[in-house]
């Protein structure tokens, strides 16, 4: 009877001490919205600097360095998320994998944001994805090169772009490449903003 | 030797391997498709230029990736593999601060060299591409070290090697 009177006690206790870990889907949703309107805002500016960009016949332009900047914008997300979470709470202790989770979560989150901003925008300008691939063509024909290969290489570039550029095809590879590299800069987020207890 | 989160190593470490794989592009299997619409390419296509004069290249096609996103997944990975050999690392503060202003510092040095290159100020090679993205992966690999392996455990404290946010 003590014993049985004893454990009830301890569990009372334990109860009591017991507090769940806070929800982290306010510092996900936060981050995927952030980073998810960038990536979009900076794909946009990349988009419509190609389609005004004079022919040079060059393979590499400025602006896809600001494209690649974009996506790389994109792979932070789960740091912010991490450094929010950690903001928010504090005294908490985060695991790595939590980190990773966040992270991936964040990285799901910031391409279905970034693609249903980009299909809002196609009913702002349908015909943007035809321009990109016109002023891609013209910069080709001015490559310095035989015909026919020009030819080839002009229609496998606007079969790739097509492809890149349809929904299906950005969630495809957004989501999981997007969620691995947010899942690893989440846990680079979590060791960087926690503190280690030694 | 004291092992901690050992599933979310060998997750991270597939992952990682499986990024290095897929940057190495077509070429390495012998596919026959146009590089541009490789599923490599297309996947990451996102991420990367790939600019196949600035890429290495693999059976007579370009990677997947620019030699310093190559050089930054390989360095993880190879980072990540050398992890449960840096166990004996004591985990402490200082040590801990060293290593994040090591990523900072690797971080801050290929900013330099995008934007000194971009400028014109000096020329790139792919090779120093390569080393600079691989110790930007390293030091990322690095940060981690004494967390998932380790032979140093010298304290049995309640948060011991967790990370907390206490004091942010």
């Amino acid at each position: 009877m003590e014993n049985s009177q004893q454990g009830e006690s301890d569990n009372s206790q334990r109860d009591a001490s017991y507090q769940p870990a806070p929800s982290y889907w306010m510092a996900v949703t936060t981050a995927g919205l952030i980073f998810g309107i960038i990536v979009f805002v900076l794909s946009l500016i990349t988009s419509y600097a190609t389609i005004n960009s004079e022919p040079t016949g060059s393979f590499f332009s400025p602006s896809q360095f600001i494209g690649v900047f974009a996506c790389l914008a994109g792979a932070f997300g789960g740091m912010l998320a991490t450094w929010h979470y950690a903001r928010e709470y504090d005294n908490i202790p985060i695991k790595l994998g939590k980190g990773a989770l966040i992270g991936f979560l964040t990285g799901v989150c910031i391409t279905i944001v970034s693609v249903a901003l980009s299909q809002v925008w196609q009913f702002v300008d349908p015909d943007m994805t035809q321009k990109i691939i016109d002023s891609t063509i013209a910069n080709m024909e001015a490559m310095d090169m035989p015909d026919a290969q020009k030819q080839q290489m002009i229609d496998v570039t606007v079969e790739g772009i097509r492809s890149n550029n349809s929904m299906g095809m950005q969630l495809l590879w957004g989501v999981p490449i997007n969620g691995i590299l947010n899942l690893i800069t989440g846990m680079i987020g979590a060791k960087i903003f926690g503190q280690q207890e030694g | 030797m004291q092992t901690r989160h050992l599933t979310l190593y060998l997750l991270v470490l597939v992952l990682v391997v499986g990024m290095v794989i897929m940057a190495l592009g077509g070429g390495l299997f012998g596919q026959q498709q146009f590089w541009l619409l490789q599923w490599q390419h297309q996947a990451l296509a996102n991420l990367c230029h790939q600019i196949a004069d600035r890429s290495f290249w693999i059976g007579g096609q370009p990677m997947a990736v620019c030699s310093r996103c190559l050089g930054i997944y390989g360095g993880l990975a190879f980072g990540w593999l050398l992890l449960p050999f840096a166990g004996f690392w004591k985990i402490n503060s200082h040590r801990s601060r060293l290593l994040k202003k090591l990523l900072i510092a690797m971080a801050v040095m290929n900013l330099i060299d995008i934007v000194g290159n971009y400028g014109s100020f000096w020329e790139n090679t792919l090779t120093s591409r390569l080393i600079l993205g691989g110790l930007l992966g390293i030091a990322a690999a690095v940060l981690f070290s004494g967390v998932f392996f380790n032979r140093k455990k010298e304290s049995t404290g309640k948060y011991y090697g967790k990370l907390t946010t206490r004091g942010i």
